[in-house]
């Protein structure tokens, strides 16, 4: 045929694009030429309900942008509301808050490890990774109540301290969790099946990647090493020893999808060597109420602070006018860079390198939609 | 030519080593490793004791419900919720801490408070709520809670309820004729001095 190109629609609603996003694709046959994200989806308003409604009732629509990685999202706003207002936190919080959110961090990475194997049509390891998930959706549970959308870090403390037996616990749940890192590295990373469908394909350059404002796992594994915990080390994780991994091009070219996919693995197991050092240094007693103000009313002015989330460089931009309801939240979501990138990366490939593109770069649609 | 070979032989290991994983994990099948039959079974739910200590505190997350008996109507619940799917309407009792029987109002709290307020209406709208707990920490009676958990002995856990009319998951927790009731005891009261 005479290069007519094609518009393939695909979504709102398929299996694939992990939640509801349409992806507009120009094809030449089964080649890409060209994709146009169509999002808004689930667009909700976050950022408009966050100016009629106090301080601390953002944090119930914060938890909701990324519900994969809610105990990041909340770290992320606390800990800007705190630099707004000059609060101190005590020890014991930062380490509980360190704890819940690299513990979230493996459950996310988990589900998206294992939800993009099944996208490459691995589906058993990622029956097996959602059950480690749920152990540490236990943990939490027993935390605070929720599975999902926590609630729990408040400005200035947490809701709760935490329950008793909860430091075993982990401990518990950490010890038989390493091992089965091993194992998913055998039943799926070095799957030639997988390999073959991952390897060389979909390479995003350090360089377009700059370009286009990604960050997190996706830009570490182009080979970029930025990690926010570690260049500008927010709450305590200046105290920690790991490592930030990045994107080495074992099994392809660097910044392939088996790179992003494999960059998340390997921060697993340092999210797993964080928690440890955090529940030994822990601190026994200290109230987790003591810093929380009776009336959260921050001073005129303005801060932009960034955190790294799950999927990346997670920004707040908060107003205030001294009022107790916030002028304005503005949000940086990590997920809306990784999305913009995708026609970049996925020209010249074909359809299905497509979806395993996109299942690499992990986006999550409620933040990016907000 | 020899990389097709090699090709077919890695990809036969590769099988051959994610099924043994498989069958290992087959092996070691045991009650938890296995889908839960929902509705007769139920994952358990993890126990926190009861208590206002933050250790001790309940952090269910499941149906709202309030012990009216208790309730001051201080609103505080009210104001804290950040979908406003609690509505509370108070009328200021004859006397303070007093019994009025005709309409089933309690004076005292069982913290031992004198109450102010009556409380003639206390909606909860379980389809708006978000279930993020807040509205139980600020309440100075205790008296607005989750279901289950701890205080399972007066509320058994609740958090897969559904009704075939939406309106019907608006809880009303006031007793019903308070607000006519109180009305008409004013009024004789009125009448009286
Ligand atoms: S749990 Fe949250 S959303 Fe539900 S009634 Fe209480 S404050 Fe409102
Ligand atoms: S906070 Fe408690 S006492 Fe006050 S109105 Fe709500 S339920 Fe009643």
């Amino acid at each position: 045929m005479d290069g007519d190109l094609m518009t393939i629609n695909m979504g709102p609603n398929h299996p694939a694009t992990h939640g509801v996003l349409r992806l507009k694709c120009q094809t030449d046959g089964e080649i890409i030429s060209g994709i146009t994200p169509v999002i808004g989806y689930l667009h909700r308003c976050f950022e408009k309900h966050s100016e009629n409604v106090t301080y601390e009732q953002v944090i119930p629509y914060v938890d909701r942008c990324d519900y994969l990685s809610s105990m990041t999202m909340d770290f992320g706003y606390v800990v800007a509301v705190e630099k707004l207002m000059n609060i101190e936190v005590p020890e014991k919080v930062e380490y509980i808050r360190v704890v819940m959110a690299e513990l979230q961090r493996i459950a996310s990475h988990l589900l998206a490890l294992g939800v993009y194997g099944m996208d490459m049509g691995a589906f058993t390891p990622m029956l097996y990774m959602l059950k480690e998930r749920e152990r540490i959706l236990d943990l939490f549970e027993l935390t605070c109540g929720a599975r999902l959308l926590y609630n729990y870090m408040w400005v200035g403390g947490l809701s709760h301290d935490l329950p008793r037996g909860f430091v075993e616990m982990t401990y518990q749940f950490l010890d038989q969790f390493e091992p089965k890192i091993d194992e998913y590295d055998n039943v799926l990373s070095n799957n030639k099946i997988f390999v073959e469908r991952t390897a060389d394909i979909g390479v995003l350059p350090p360089d377009v990647a700059v370009n286009y404002g990604v960050t997190g796992p996706n830009l570490r594994a182009s080979g970029v090493k930025w990690d926010l915990r570690k260049n500008e080390a927010y709450s305590i994780y200046d105290r920690f020893d790991f490592e930030v991994p990045i994107g080495e091009g074992i099994k392809g070219t660097v910044g392939d999808c088996w790179d992003r996919y494999y960059v998340r693995m390997i921060e697993i197991r340092e999210s797993v060597k964080i928690v440890r050092q955090a529940l030994a240094k822990m601190p026994k007693d200290g109230d987790v109420h003591k810093a929380v103000p009776k009336k959260i009313r921050p001073p005129k002015g303005s801060i932009y602070s960034r955190t790294e989330s799950s999927r990346g460089d997670l920004g707040y931009y908060i107003i205030s006018d001294g009022t107790p309801t916030p002028s304005r939240v503005k949000m940086r979501s990590p997920s809306f860079a990784s999305l913009s990138a995708i026609s970049e990366i996925s020209e010249g490939w074909m359809m299905s390198d497509m979806i395993s593109v996109l299942g690499s770069l992990d986006i999550v649609l409620g933040e990016i939609d907000r | 030519m020899s990389r097709y070979f090699r090709n077919i032989a890695e990809s036969l290991s590769s099988l051959l080593t994610g099924m043994g994983i498989t069958f290992t994990h087959m092996l070691k099948i045991k009650k938890g490793n296995v889908t839960l039959q929902y509705p007769e079974e139920k994952w358990p739910r993890p126990e926190r004791n009861i208590g206002f200590n933050h250790e001790d505190y309940n952090v269910i997350r499941s149906r709202l419900t309030v012990d009216i008996n208790d309730c001051i109507g201080c609103l505080k619940c009210e104001r804290i919720c950040p979908v406003q799917c609690i509505k509370i309407e108070t009328e200021k009792a004859p006397v303070r801490g007093e019994d009025i029987n005709e309409i089933n109002h309690v004076g005292i709290t069982s913290n031992g408070t004198n109450k102010v307020q009556v409380v003639t209406r206390f909606d909860i709208d379980m389809t708006e709520c978000c279930y993020c707990n807040l509205c139980t920490y600020p309440c100075p009676e205790e008296c607005i809670y989750m279901t289950g958990g701890p205080n399972s002995k007066k509320h058994p856990i609740d958090y897969e309820f559904s009704e075939h009319d939406r309106s019907d998951l608006i809880y009303r927790f006031a007793k019903p004729g308070t607000k006519e009731g109180i009305q008409k005891v004013k009024s004789k009261q009125g009448a009286q001095s």
